[in-house]
């Protein structure tokens, strides 16, 4: 034992660069040296640098409804982007602070139409004043984008806390149906705005076309197709810092062990309000991302529909897995732009797909290496493969 | 072994205080008029179970009310102050079954004890500037120490829930430790652990009583253990303090075996076989 001990710190020692107290015992988990420790980032950079690129690589061309070489998938990828990022930050609220706020459609919403509205040009009907009239059906406030984004994503994370106040104080179902009818009740709210009444009139209410924000000339689509990949890295990085470093170890204590943070010096109320705000910001923004994308909204597009999509997005792809949800949301779009013209099917065919993943993958879709790795005919497999290596 | 570090409080540990202290959960009285001063140094506070041991923690910690009476954190009034205020001034405790997250390893755990002690905020954890790193691995290095006292410094990123429930114990008691209180609740801490466990854990708050003034309050059924380490010994039952005193008076006070130690335990048997409601 004395002995096992001894080799294992002479180990830790001899990796480059390892933190360690004054008997020479670790501080931060031991990891590889090399390329071998930097594995995740590594693959991280390398998703995202393929994904910023997708618009001008061949692959994925034979697949139709991604083909980034035509407007139809690259819209359909940044749908997916979208979704992605609202759902890492509900990963953050449900995975790690363990409260279930349904909210988030209402805070989608927010962030749709508040940089819709914020940044389109202000009403004007008149040659005299103006160059081009601007109807009061595209009429906004006349904000430039990228100060109305912020600004939207900021308030859209106060109000997201707001909602938690109260829910704060709830568990369970009390906690769902009350953040539920909140996300509702801001749904409604956004269209008291006298610049929403006068949208466009559609069957299904008032809608709102969306200025769309070029980014450095690269065309509408593809600008609405980096904004969208921004919000899912912003999120992304975000998610991984703050669950790595001491906010996700205190949310998971407001999760498991709530009864006890008090004596801690853990105020489980303010916590939950932290991970309220910090999800919101995530929807809000990926909310304005889907929003330059589709290029028009509507109230229904943020029903409870937009919710059910955003659960089944986190729930196919893996609940509290980092890339759970991007799996989910290519999974979900994927279906849902197959199906889209049979939408009874497309239902039925989501209920069958959150059935199967709640029966034989409990964990997502990104639980599958795992999965693989340790199932009982892999492993058979590698067992016999080293056999055959030793006989040999 | 940087132990100086939990010497830090060298301003005189203000004596915990209770005074006709008083708590009822709806007709249930469950304390009657306790007075008790904890000085620095190991409590200890026994007896049967459902005598309002663990209630006195619970209104220290701030979980329960009393319905009258006072909790004096030297001249301050625990009623004053919220749960997290208490931590602020100095007290912490553990529980009876360990609140552990068994998912997080057992580093991240002992580290959710110095949360009141880092300064930083948690807008600045996205830059986390260097100052912000150093703190983390400064307060790394003070857990890591205090697990190392305990003798769980290999295990130290392991996750949680691969302890046996002993460590488990003694990964609470050392989350407790690195806030650096100056009053210390341990309730049972010896329940469930082994004997190699016991005496490390023991060793352990014996060092750090002798090098600091921290006022140890332990709740234990092991009648050994408690006659040996406290000076000074509580017995409660039925919500009031019935006596108090040395390990011998206590032992020897009719009272108490009367109502805690069994007349097994005046015949000499030096075992705890004869506690009567010890689980």
């Amino acid at each position: 034992m004395a002995l096992l001990e001894k080799r294992n710190l002479e180990r830790y020692r001899t990796l480059a660069s390892v933190k360690t107290n004054s008997s020479g015992f670790p501080l931060y988990p031991p990891k590889a040296s090399g390329i071998k420790g930097q594995r995740r980032l590594i693959t991280s950079t390398g998703i995202f640098v393929i994904l910023a690129f997708l618009p001008w690589l061949p692959i994925l061309g034979w697949f139709t409804i991604f083909n980034p070489a035509t407007n139809y998938g690259l819209g359909n990828i940044a749908y997916v982007f979208a979704y992605a990022a609202a759902g890492v930050g509900f990963n953050l609220l449900i995975g790690y602070s363990g409260t279930l706020g349904l909210a988030h459609a209402g805070i989608f919403a927010l962030g749709a139409y508040g940089t819709a509205i914020l940044s389109a040009p202000q009403e004007c009907l008149d040659y005299d004043t103006c160059e081009t009239i601007i109807r009061p059906a595209v009429a906004g406030y006349g904000w430039p984008f990228l100060v109305a984004l912020p600004v939207v994503c900021i308030v859209a994370a106060l109000i997201g806390a707001l909602v938690g106040f109260p829910a704060a104080r709830l568990k369970g179902f009390y906690l769902a149906i009350a953040t539920l009818a909140l996300g509702e009740l801001i749904v409604k709210l956004i269209s008291l705005d006298a610049k929403l009444w006068s949208g466009l009139k559609t069957n299904s209410g008032t809608g709102k076309q969306v200025p769309i924000f070029e980014l450095f000339g690269s065309g509408q689509l593809k600008s609405a197709y980096f904004i969208s990949l921004a919000s899912l890295i912003i999120t992304f990085v975000a998610y991984v810092i703050y669950t790595e470093n001491r906010l996700g170890r205190t949310l998971k204590a407001v999760r498991d062990i709530e009864i006890a943070t008090g004596p801690l010096g853990i105020s489980g109320t303010y916590y939950k309000l932290v991970a309220f705000g910090l999800s919101s910001f995530a929807a809000a923004f990926a909310g304005a991302a889907w929003a330059q994308n589709s290029a028009f909204v509507n109230p229904t597009s943020f029903r409870t529909r937009l919710l059910v999509f955003l659960l089944v997005v986190l729930i196919l792809g893996g609940l509290g897995k980092l890339w759970g949800p991007l799996i989910g949301a290519f999974v979900f779009v994927y279906l849902r732009q197959e199906f889209q013209d049979q939408q009874k099917l497309l239902f039925f065919l989501i209920g069958v797909a959150l059935m199967l993943a709640i029966l034989l993958l409990p964990e997502g879709f990104a639980s599958l290496p795992d999965r693989m790795r340790d199932s009982r005919w892999v492993q058979d497999l590698r067992r016999r493969f080293k056999s055959a290596k030793v006989s040999s | 072994m940087s132990t100086q570090e939990y010497s830090g409080n060298t301003s005189s540990t203000p004596p915990l205080t209770l005074d006709d202290l008083h708590v009822a959960f709806g007709g249930n009285r469950v304390l009657e008029g306790v007075n008790i001063e904890f000085a620095p140094g190991f409590n200890g506070l026994i007896g049967p179970n459902g005598a309002g041991k663990t209630t006195i923690f619970n209104v220290l910690s701030g979980y329960v009310k009393a319905s009258s009476g006072r909790a004096l954190l030297g001249d301050t009034d625990l009623d004053t102050l919220k749960q997290t205020g208490r931590v602020r001034n100095g007290i912490c405790r553990t529980f009876q079954s360990p609140k552990l997250i068994l998912d997080a390893t057992v580093m991240e755990n002992v580290l959710l004890g110095m949360h009141t002690a880092f300064k930083y905020g948690h807008a600045s954890e996205l830059i986390r500037f260097p100052a912000q790193r150093k703190e983390e691995t400064r307060a790394r290095e003070k857990c890591m120490d205090m697990l190392e006292e305990f003798g769980l410094a290999e295990d130290a990123h392991k996750e949680t829930g691969d302890l046996s429930l002993g460590s488990q114990k003694i990964v609470e008691v050392c989350r407790a430790l690195v806030g650096d209180p100056s009053v210390l609740l341990l309730d049972e801490p010896a329940a469930g652990l082994g004997a190699d466990d016991v005496t490390i854990l023991l060793k352990g708050l014996r060092r750090i009583v002798e090098e600091s003034d921290l006022c140890l309050v332990i709740i234990e059924h092991d009648l050994d253990l408690v006659t040996t380490m406290c000076p000074i010994i509580y017995v409660l039952h039925f919500g009031q303090i019935i006596s108090q005193g040395s390990p011998a008076e206590i032992t020897s006070d009719p009272a108490v075996i009367e109502a805690y130690l069994g007349s097994g335990y005046a015949e000499g048997g030096d075992d705890t076989q004869g506690e009567p409601n010890a689980t």
